[in-house]
C-alpha cells in the first residue's frame, strides 16, 4: 500500500505537534522517520494509522482517504503485550477472545519465524527478557497478515546485539512477506541497515529526506547534529 | 489577575472533566446495546472479583453488625427497650450499612484494582494495541468490568446482611444475654421484603458507580506511575464520594 501525506498538522491543547509534514510512503518499501525524542514521530505513525485524528493536510491511503485499518499492524516501542495473557494468547489476539481455538499452528509457525522456541507458548510476558517481549511483539504484528507494518522503536532498550538481532529479524519478515514498513527510531544504523527511504523530522517539520544508504552524507545541518550529537 | 484566571481554568477543566465523563457513559450504553460479547473475559472478572472480595465482605459485615449491636443496646437500655435491638440490626444492615459499606469496602478493593489495571494498560500502551487490532475497548474492558461488579455487588450485600445479623445475633445472646430464638424470630417477623429490595437496589446503583468512575479514572488516567496513583486516588475518592451522597437521594426514594 502506497501512502502520501501532505500538509499535516495536528496539535494538543494549544501546542502543535506535527506543523507541515509532507511524506510519501512507497509500497513494499522500508520508510524510516528519525528525529529526537518527543518530536512527533509517534504521534505521526499514530495519525497515518487513525489511532489519532488531525487537524489539516491530508492522508491517502492508494489514493483514497478512508482505509480499512485492519490491513495494519504496529509493533509497540514496549510491546505492549497484554500481561494476564500467555504468549500464545498475545500473538493469536483477535482469534483468543473470539473464541477460536485453531491457532496453534499458525502461532508456533509464527514463533518460529520470529526465533522464539516453542517452550515459551503457555509462558506469560512478564517471565520473558526485552528482547524475546520486541519478538513477541512482532509475531502478533504478523499475525494478521498485515500489508503495512509499523515499527515503533523496534530496538529500544536492547543491547546493540540483540538490537542487531532485530534489524536482521525485521529485513527478513518484511522482505520476505513483501510488507510496506514504516519504523520509527533515532538509531542510524538501525536506518542504514533496514529501511529504503528516510525522513528527519525536527521541531514538527521534515527537515531532511533522502536515501537510507547515503545518510551519512547529509548536507543538512540540523541532521548532521543529530548523526553526530554535536550541538547545532 | 492571576489567581482569577487560575480558578477560570479550574472550571472550565472541572466541566469539560464532567461532560467527558458523560460521555463515556453514553458511549458504554451504546456498545452495551450493540454487543460483542466476550464471554471467557466476563466470566474470568466476575469469578475474579468474586474470589477476592468475599474474605473483606465477610468481614465487613461481621464487625458491622456486632458493633451495631453493642451500639444499639447502649442507647436502647436506656428507655428499657432493648427488645427493638434485632429489629435496629436487621433493619439498618438491610436498608443502609450493607448497602454502604460494602460499596465502600469494594470501591477500595475492586474499584482501586480496576482504575490501577487500565491506567498501566494505558500507560504501556496496551490500550493502543487493542485498537490496532480491532478490539473496541468499551466491549473488551469496561463492558465486562461494569456488568460484573453491577451484578457482583447485590450478592455481596446479600452476603453482608447475612452475616451482619449473624454478628448481631452472636453479640446479642452470648454478651447481652438475649434468648437465641426470640432474637432470630423478631429478626425475620420484622424484615419486610421492602426494606431488603431497597438495599438491593442501592447496591446495583453502587456497583455501578464504582465501575463506571474507575474504568473512566484508568481509561483517562495521565501518563506515568504518577497517572496510575492518581488514577486510583481519583476512583476510589470520586466513587466514595457519589456513593455517599447518590445513597441519600435513593434513600429519599425508598423513604
Amino acid at each position: 500500500m502506497k501512502i502520501e501525506i501532505k500538509n499535516l498538522k495536528k496539535k494538543f491543547n494549544e501546542n502543535f505537534v506535527l506543523k507541515d509534514i509532507s511524506l510519501k510512503i512507497e509500497k513494499n518499501k522500508s520508510t524510516i522517520i528519525l528525529g529526537e525524542s518527543g518530536c512527533g514521530k509517534s504521534v505521526l505513525i499514530k495519525t497515518i494509522y487513525k489511532l489519532f485524528g488531525f487537524d489539516s493536510g491530508s492522508i491517502l491511503y492508494d489514493g483514497k482517504s478512508e482505509v480499512d485499518i485492519d490491513k495494519f499492524s504496529m509493533l509497540f516501542q514496549y510491546g505492549a503485550l497484554f500481561d494476564s495473557l500467555k504468549i500464545s494468547e498475545n500473538i493469536a489476539f483477535t482469534d483468543f477472545i473470539n473464541n477460536k481455538t485453531n491457532f496453534e499452528r499458525k502461532v508456533l509457525s509464527l514463533m518460529n519465524d520470529v526465533g522464539l522456541n516453542k517452550s515459551i507458548y503457555d509462558r506469560y510476558p512478564s517471565e520473558l527478557s526485552g528482547g524475546m517481549k520486541k519478538r513477541v511483539a512482532l509475531a502478533r504484528a504478523l499475525y494478521k497478515n498485515p500489508k503495512v507494518i509499523f515499527l515503533d522503536e523496534p530496538t529500544t532498550g536492547l543491547d546493540p546485539i540483540n538490537s542487531d538481532k532485530i534489524n536482521d529479524l525485521i529485513l527478513k519478515v518484511v522482505t520476505k512477506r513483501k510488507i510496506t514498513a514504516v519504523t520509527i527510531t533515532h538509531d542510524i544504523k538501525s536506518a542504514i541497515k533496514t529501511g529504503d527511504k528516510y525522513y528527519f523530522i525536527d521541531n514538527g517539520i521534515i527537515q531532511d529526506n533522502g536515501d537510507c544508504k547515503k545518510i551519512l552524507k547529509t548536507k543538512n545541518k540540523i541532521f548532521k547534529s543529530f548523526i553526530t550529537g554535536a550541538k547545532y | 489577575m492571576k489567581f482569577i484566571e487560575n480558578i477560570g481554568k479550574f472550571v472550565i477543566k472541572l466541566f469539560s472533566s464532567f461532560g467527558k465523563f458523560i460521555l463515556f457513559i453514553l458511549f458504554f450504553f451504546k456498545y452495551l446495546f450493540k454487543p460483542k460479547f466476550y464471554l471467557k473475559n466476563n466470566l474470568s472478572f466476575f469469578v475474579n472479583i468474586f474470589i477476592s472480595s468475599i474474605p473483606i465482605i465477610a468481614l465487613t459485615g461481621i464487625f458491622s453488625g456486632m458493633v451495631l449491636a453493642l451500639q444499639s443496646y447502649t442507647g436502647f437500655s436506656r428507655f428499657s427497650a432493648e427488645s427493638a435491638i434485632p429489629n435496629i440490626v436487621v433493619l439498618t444492615l438491610t436498608r443502609e450499612l450493607g448497602p454502604v459499606l460494602t460499596g465502600l469496602m469494594i470501591s477500595a478493593r475492586v474499584g482501586s484494582s480496576i482504575a490501577a489495571e487500565i491506567a498501566t494498560m494505558r500507560v504501556t500502551e496496551q490500550i493502543d494495541a487493542l485498537k490496532t487490532l480491532n478490539t473496541n475497548y468499551y466491549n473488551y474492558l469496561v463492558t465486562p468490568r461494569v456488568l460484573s461488579l453491577t451484578l457482583a455487588l447485590p450478592i455481596f450485600v446479600t452476603l453482608v446482611d447475612f452475616i451482619g445479623v449473624m454478628g448481631g445475633y452472636i453479640v446479642s445472646v452470648h454478651r447481652l444475654g438475649f434468648n437465641d430464638n426470640l432474637y432470630l424470630l423478631n429478626t425475620i417477623d420484622f424484615l419486610s421484603l421492602g426494606d431488603y429490595l431497597s438495599g438491593i437496589f442501592k447496591a446495583f446503583a453502587f456497583g455501578f458507580i464504582i465501575s463506571i468512575v474507575s474504568c473512566y479514572c484508568g481509561l483517562f488516567s495521565d501518563k506515568g506511575a504518577f497517572g496510575v496513583g492518581s488514577a486510583t486516588t481519583n476512583a476510589v475518592v470520586i466513587s466514595s464520594v457519589l456513593i455517599l451522597s447518590s445513597n441519600y437521594f435513593l434513600t429519599e426514594l425508598f423513604f
